[in-house]
């Protein structure tokens, strides 16, 4: 598929968007347009989160994806300032979801050797893992080495902490609201945070002193 | 941010690396993000428009509005006048309805003889007139 042709839904989509559709009246098409901002100013950074707890991009994606249907199916109707929290938290459980699935199929796959190879993610796009044909410069350079390390330690903090550093740090929820995402106390919330922070500090500091 | 209002050095060096690694994300990510997201917004238009525009209620709405027509029809189509009572009605309506329903009456009405009746008459008529 020609990357016009991966773009054309896009496009199609976006001269017939749902903002500009037949909406009875102006309260809900300025509605739909507060929905379409909210997701539009999260959708990315959703991403980020759910890739760096699931460490894989379609599940990500998929995961992102999900939380929004839930958002729009469920809460449209809720006040525009309770929408993040609500997202992150239809996020959490997802991402929590889809790890769990993700345990039982290896348990699974862990008794049946000959379909591990088979059953293995989906080959490397060679096309995404090709070197820029421009050479980075040192800027550049030093900025993927300390995102790669920096990656690297969020991945291996336990979830609840990788979460609570994310919706914190990345999203820049308040306690209060990262509490409601999270589905715990702020003093949890505030647990979490700290500890990741030690954690990240004690793999980072060699690297970023 | 971590246990006091500003954030540490730490904190705001991780965070820009965060910004920076969003900013990185591909288009081709960007755009199953569009998508997914247009679809999240079909979603919301279409419970907003309610539950008639709603595919998956019409055969619950197309049973319910045949149920309430049918009704209707019934209820229309009821008799309104009063069935007539037994002092209204003609004496000899009802005899015709006693006599098809009573078998033996019809019985005898298959093995009527005229001419012995109409003797039978005229000797009642010439007995009263004697009388």
């Amino acid at each position: 598929m020609t990357a016009s042709a991966a773009l054309a839904p896009v496009y199609s989509m976006s001269a017939a968007s749902p903002d500009e559709a037949d909406l009875p009246d102006s309260a809900a098409k300025s509605r739909t347009h507060a929905l379409n901002r909210f997701l539009a100013g999260v959708e990315v950074r959703a991403f980020r989160i759910a890739q760096a707890a699931l460490r894989h991009e379609d599940d990500a994606l998929d995961a992102v994806q999900d939380a929004m249907l839930q958002l729009a199916r469920v809460y449209p109707d809720r006040p525009p300032e309770e929408w993040k929290p609500l997202f992150y938290r239809i996020l959490e459980n997802r991402i929590r979801d889809m790890q769990r699935r993700r345990t039982v199929r290896n348990k699974v796959l862990a008794w049946l050797p000959s379909w591990r190879a088979e059953d293995e993610d989906d080959p490397p796009d060679l096309i995404a893992q090709a070197p820029s044909a421009d050479p980075p410069p040192a800027r550049r350079l030093e900025m993927d080495e300390a995102m790669q390390a920096l990656e690297r330690a969020i991945q291996a903090l336990p979830l609840r902490q990788q979460q609570a550093f994310l919706l914190r740090n990345l999203e820049g929820l308040d306690v209060a609201q990262t509490a409601h995402a999270m589905g715990c106390s702020e003093g949890s919330v505030k647990t979490h945070y700290f500890r990741a922070l030690q954690s990240l500090r004690s793999q980072l500091g060699d690297f970023w002193s | 941010m971590s246990t006091k209002d500003e954030p540490s050095e730490f904190e705001m060096r991780t965070r820009a690396l965060l910004e920076e690694s969003v900013a990185r994300v591909d288009g081709r990510i960007r755009s199953r993000l569009t998508q997914a997201r247009y679809a999240a917004l079909e979603e919301a238009r279409r419970k907003r428009h309610g539950i008639l525009r709603n595919p998956a209620w019409l055969p619950a709405f197309g049973t319910a509005a045949a149920a309430v027509l049918v009704a209707i029809v019934l209820w229309t189509r009821a008799p309104v006048t009063e069935l007539p009572t037994m002092a209204e009605s003609s004496p000899t309506a009802f005899d015709d309805l006693d006599m098809l329903a009573d078998a033996d009456a019809l019985e005898l009405m298959e093995d009527w003889d005229q001419g012995f009746y109409e003797w039978a008459a005229a000797e009642a008529l010439a007995d009263g007139a004697s009388i």
